[in-house]
């Protein structure tokens, strides 16, 4: 390909073969393999459901065509975006360690460890992607309004590898920053409406702020979307879209500012 | 023509010696505020030297000199502290043992993997595949992990990739004394294969004779600064001086 300088060239086969490596050891030693990357999902929402739907009796919002009216549903949508958010948060450190030995030793862009594995994950989402359309076909809950959830899924993508070469450089220089993503992971995950709706809030003893939060923050902001694309099947609202699109976009050029300024030091650190 | 020059400007490199440093967060932010216990240390100071397309260039120096430090600078496994350093062609580096192997891949992975990173495609390196495995000779240890192989096998592997990617430059760094002698004498046939064909080696060791030999020109490094630079033998010839008038006043205030 002669339109492709060297360096691009070169950091495309490294992106490949990182994101070739990290599909391969996940499921490595296993008989199935990408079986389990159907039944993950699934079986979480099968338990969400029967915990939040049937136990506590929560009820999911009615599709726009009224032909869904399913918690699990409701339920995997916003998964599917989640689950790849974190994925990338959290493995953005691990992706750099486990090449810093190697940098050490020889010069290669650094960064192509991490793109890679987000390829990866990219990849396994996709694959949720295709089950739930699948199911949302058979609830014949589909519009054109589809072409917003790829929308949704890379401004995650962005967005976590943003937050994810941030970490990943101090990850480096502490390995305290793991444990500390991994419990903010956890918090965030119920100040995103993925197991309850934002209806909920709707109680004069929240106070406001909350509600605030728990609409425009970016996780919350790119579920929405991806729910509004796939579950209610109306056009994202345009402030949200907008909203979401300033957050990939200012914390994607931060955090691959600060990662390429940082990163010739990774072959310094002990 | 000007693939396969180095040019070095005006280098110095400073590695920062944090002692009593902090090995968590929680201890990081009590100590904030602070002064922080830290040593500079030079390992170059204001080095200048352009390598030309096609030399075989020779850095030699006692240990700890920093000549190791200035190929690494030139690989760009560091940046410098000041100064640039400007390598334009293909760079190939075998810095020490095993240098670039993930231990956990085959060694077939890795030489994919070594390939990546030097802008090499797949089909480019599995072209060179059977080429690799034979100048290395370690057979059907190819499929195993590397973390199995002994350290001469690591050498070898690391050496027949460096050399069968058709570099443009190639750095050295004293590694290929660890092979068998008949390994050795495969290196250095091949490297003058390679210089043959135009490509640039620069070469660190602290073997004179090796030196003097194979080397057109040669820079010595001491204590981080460019002592000499110029002709081979002339300058290896002052550093054995130095090394050996050294020698003899330890000799002589020992007695």
């Amino acid at each position: 390909m002669p339109t492709l300088s060297p360096s691009v060239r070169k950091s495309a086969t490294l992106i490949y073969h990182f994101a070739e490596r990290e599909s391969k050891a996940r499921y490595k030693r296993s008989i199935l393999g990408w079986f389990w990357s159907f039944m993950n999902p699934l079986t979480t929402v099968i338990v969400y459901s029967f915990v939040f739907g049937v136990v506590y009796g929560a009820k999911a919002p009615l599709t726009s065509n009224g032909n869904a009216e399913n918690f699990g549903l409701y339920l995997f949508t916003g998964l599917v975006v989640w689950s790849l958010f974190t994925g990338i948060v959290n493995g953005s450190m691990g992706w750099l360690t486990s090449v810093s030995d190697l940098r050490k030793k020889i010069y290669f862009p650094t960064e192509t460890a991490l793109l890679g594995g987000a390829a990866a994950n990219a990849v396994q989402t996709s694959l949720e992607v295709v089950v739930l359309i699948a199911i949302m076909l058979v609830a014949a809950n589909l519009s054109w309004t589809l072409i917003f959830l790829p929308i949704a899924v890379l401004m995650a993508l962005f967005f976590a590898l943003g937050l994810g070469f941030i970490a990943a450089i101090y990850n480096a220089r502490y390995r305290d920053i793991q444990y500390l993503v991994g419990i903010l992971l956890n918090v965030a995950f119920f100040a995103v409406p993925i197991v309850y709706t934002p209806t909920l809030l709707d109680n004069d003893d929240i106070p406001d702020i909350v509600r605030i939060l728990v609409e425009w923050n970016p996780p919350a902001l790119f579920v929405e979307i991806a729910r509004d694309a796939t579950y209610f099947l109306e056009v994202p609202q345009w402030n949200r879209m907008l909203a979401a699109l300033a957050w990939t976009v200012v914390t994607f050029s931060i955090g691959w500012w600060y990662f390429r300024d940082q990163s010739m030091a990774i072959s310094e650190e002990p | 023509m000007n693939t396969g020059s180095i040019h070095v400007r005006g280098v110095s490199k400073r590695f920062r010696l944090e002692r009593n440093r902090p090995s968590s967060l929680k201890e990081a932010l009590l100590r904030t505020g602070k002064k922080k216990d830290v040593d500079d240390f030079w390992a170059l100071r204001d080095i200048d030297l352009d390598i030309e397309p096609g030399a075989f260039f020779g850095l030699i120096g006692h240990n700890g000199s920093g000549k190791s430090t200035l190929l690494r600078l030139m690989a760009n496994i560091h940046a410098p502290t000041t100064g640039e350093i400007e390598a334009t062609g293909r760079l190939s580096a075998l810095l020490e043992l095993g240098s670039g192997f993930h231990p956990d891949l085959t060694g077939r992975e890795n030489v994919y993997l070594n390939g990546a990173m030097l802008g090499l495609s797949r089909r480019q390196m599995a072209e060179s595949m059977d080429r690799i495995i034979e100048f290395s000779g370690i057979g059907e240890f190819i499929d195993e992990p590397v973390k199995i192989y002994s350290s001469g096998m690591y050498v070898r592997l690391g050496f027949a990739v460096a050399v069968n990617v058709d570099p443009e430059i190639l750095l050295v760094d004293e590694v290929i004394a660890v092979g068998d002698e008949e390994f050795q004498r495969r290196c250095m046939d091949h490297m003058h294969q390679l210089r043959d064909k135009g490509t640039t080696i620069v070469l660190v060791s602290h073997n004179a004779g090796l030196m003097s030999r194979l080397c057109d020109r040669v820079g010595w490094l001491d204590h981080g600064r460019l002592l000499a630079l110029g002709d081979a033998t002339e300058v290896v010839d002052r550093y054995l001086a130095h090394v050996n008038s050294a020698g003899d006043n330890t000799l002589t205030t020992h007695d």
